[in-house]
């Protein structure tokens, strides 16, 4: 299968199952919603060294928020409940509490599943805290220097999917950028996924484990490594020197299946020899997404821009 | 099972009417006949709701009544969950402790709506109450939870002594509002003076605030200006011969 000449091999991608969390963060400004969610998603690129997941799902214009102001969603995942909890107090208490003018409510109202991080944030308040419940929700107030913040009681939480993926095999390293700049570009738009590594790329892909260090969770991708072709069993085609790696984590597999096939389209462009995946041999994940089988459906609706 | 109940009134009340049978969640089981039948009591005497309202619907927890009850008490006391409405005015002890659900009247209300009844210690635990024009006394006196808005003015002693929740005025609140609460808020987009015992805390945009004000808009359609979205108000902490954990939020004008 080729797709303007670039070659879609015949594999998967394999996901992990997830524990997801959409958070609503609203500022005075975009500019200040958008400051506390780049510190929120700052550092959360993989669950390996980070202990949790995270990207900016898309901004939103004032008529989507619960309070009227322009405000960001962001997806938070992790791989069980508890520990979202965890990370989602740590995190929210250090940056958007700490964020001027900063609201923070729950993206997925509906989940019967619940984390209550702002029941948790509240003590801060010293005991000045108090609650609110409006619209059958309740909102705790917490006393700040500059006034206060508002934040949601608890979160929903739901099951997600980390771990999506595809590679860009290119003849150089400009071409693989390239290409996985606009297969980023053709993705964040999409609804329900996020790309959590730096720019929505990665250039380091893993393998699980280590050949030679036995603490090692995971190291580099030799197979897919460009200057380890001669001294390793390698996986790379004839003329490809560049390889960059997509992942998308997101609310379910509809949503990471309809991104990656925008990416995967938008992705081939001259230059890129093929289209891979990286996947366990099916042992890690029990989502696999197979490219040539997504690559038959029918390109996926863009979003309609943000009034 | 229909979609409301729609209780018409048949013509003007000539005598107070105690209807505090009229109650959408308990209404939720019953047949039109059953409905009609329910006791109310008419300038003292017994009586049936058939006898002064005409019923159509049955076995539905969203109810709507037509017609002017000023002089028809105890509607939706106690009421637990469903949906009233009322397209004119209503009496005393609207909603008179409810625990859940909505009321929304199109015209006035009378003393002590979403209050408490005699020698209970709290008013309404939870609901919403939204009264497009004013109200009499003591509007959700000792309310424990829930919201009341009043799209008019609010008579003397409104939120007296409340425990907890949130009474939203668009008009004048009346002199004595908010003495003796404990918690709760207490917001004056029109003029209020605060009891002797507040204290002036600061000048803020209170963010919950502005998220109830966007919620009645979304909700009920409500018509909330923008200054009164964005704008800035006045916190009187209070009342401190009490918790003093509640406030008065006084709209300041640009």
């Amino acid at each position: 299968m080729k797709i303007h000449g670039v070659a879609i091999e015949d594999t998967f991608a394999e996901a992990f199952a997830m524990r997801v969390a959409r958070i609503l963060i609203t500022g005075k400004t975009a500019r200040w919603a958008r400051e506390a969610a780049l510190k929120l998603t700052g550092f959360a690129t993989s669950v390996i060294g980070c202990k949790c997941e995270a990207g900016i799902e898309r901004e939103l214009p004032e008529g989507e928020t619960p309070d009227g102001r322009p405000g960001v969603s962001v997806l938070f995942l992790t791989m069980d409940a508890e520990s979202l909890g965890k990370r989602l107090i740590e995190r929210l208490g250090q940056t958007v509490l700490t964020c001027p003018t900063t609201a923070c409510f729950d993206g997925l109202p509906d989940a019967p599943d619940r984390v209550a991080v702002g029941r948790a944030l509240r003590v801060f308040g010293d005991g000045f805290q108090a609650s609110k419940v409006i619209g059958g929700k309740r909102y705790w107030r917490v006393p700040v220097m500059e006034g206060e913040f508002l934040v949601a009681e608890s979160f929903g939480v739901q099951k997600g999917i980390g771990g999506g993926n595809f590679l860009v095999l290119a003849e150089d390293e400009d071409r693989a950028l390239a290409a996985a700049e606009a297969a980023v570009e053709a993705m964040a738009p999409l609804p329900g996924v996020v790309l959590p590594f730096p720019g929505g790329v990665v250039r380091s892909g893993s393998k699980v484990g280590s050949k030679r260090y036995k603490n090692m969770i995971a190291t580099t991708n030799d197979a897919f490594s460009p200057s380890l072709r001669a001294v390793t069993t390698s996986g790379l085609p004839e003329g490809v020197n560049s390889v960059l790696e997509l992942v998308l984590d997101g609310l379910d597999a509809p949503a990471i299946e309809a991104a990656m096939r925008a990416g995967i389209r938008a992705a081939c462009v001259a230059g890129v020899r093929a289209i891979s995946a990286g996947n366990y041999g099916g042992k890690l994940g029990p989502h696999h997404f197979h490219l040539r089988r997504l690559l038959g459906g029918p390109p996926p609706a863009p979003r309609a821009p943000a009034a | 099972m229909s979609d409301a109940i729609i209780l018409s009134l048949r013509g003007a009340l000539e005598r107070k009417l105690e209807a505090d049978c009229i109650v959408p969640d308990r209404l939720a089981s019953l047949g039109a006949k059953e409905i009609a039948a329910l006791p109310v009591w008419a300038g003292g005497q017994p009586a049936a709701l058939g006898d002064f309202f005409t019923v159509r619907g049955e076995r539905s927890a969203c109810v709507r009544i037509e017609g002017d009850l000023a002089d028809a008490d105890g509607i939706g006391a106690g009421m637990a969950g469903g949906e009233l409405v009322i397209e004119g005015n209503a009496g005393r002890d609207l909603g008179v402790q409810m625990a859940g659900g909505t009321i929304v009247v199109q015209g006035s209300a009378g003393d002590n709506a979403g209050g408490a009844l005699p020698g209970a210690s709290r008013g309404m635990t939870g609901g919403e109450i939204l009264i497009h024009g004013s109200t009499g006394a003591e509007t959700g006196a000792a309310m424990r939870r829930g919201l009341i808005v009043i799209g008019g003015d609010a008579g003397a002693g409104a939120g007296r002594a409340m425990i907890a929740g949130s009474l939203v005025v668009f008009g004048r609140a009346g002199p004595g509002a908010g003495r003796w609460i404990k918690r709760g808020t207490i917001v004056a987009l029109g003029p209020i003076e605060p009891p002797a015992t507040f204290r002036y805390a600061c000048t803020y945009r209170p963010p919950h605030l502005r998220l109830t004000l966007v919620y009645l808009r979304g909700r009920y359609g409500l018509s909330v200006a923008d200054r009164y979205v964005t704008g800035r108000y006045h916190r009187y902490s209070g009342d401190l011969a009490e918790l003093g954990k509640g406030e008065i939020l006084q709209w300041v004008a640009a």
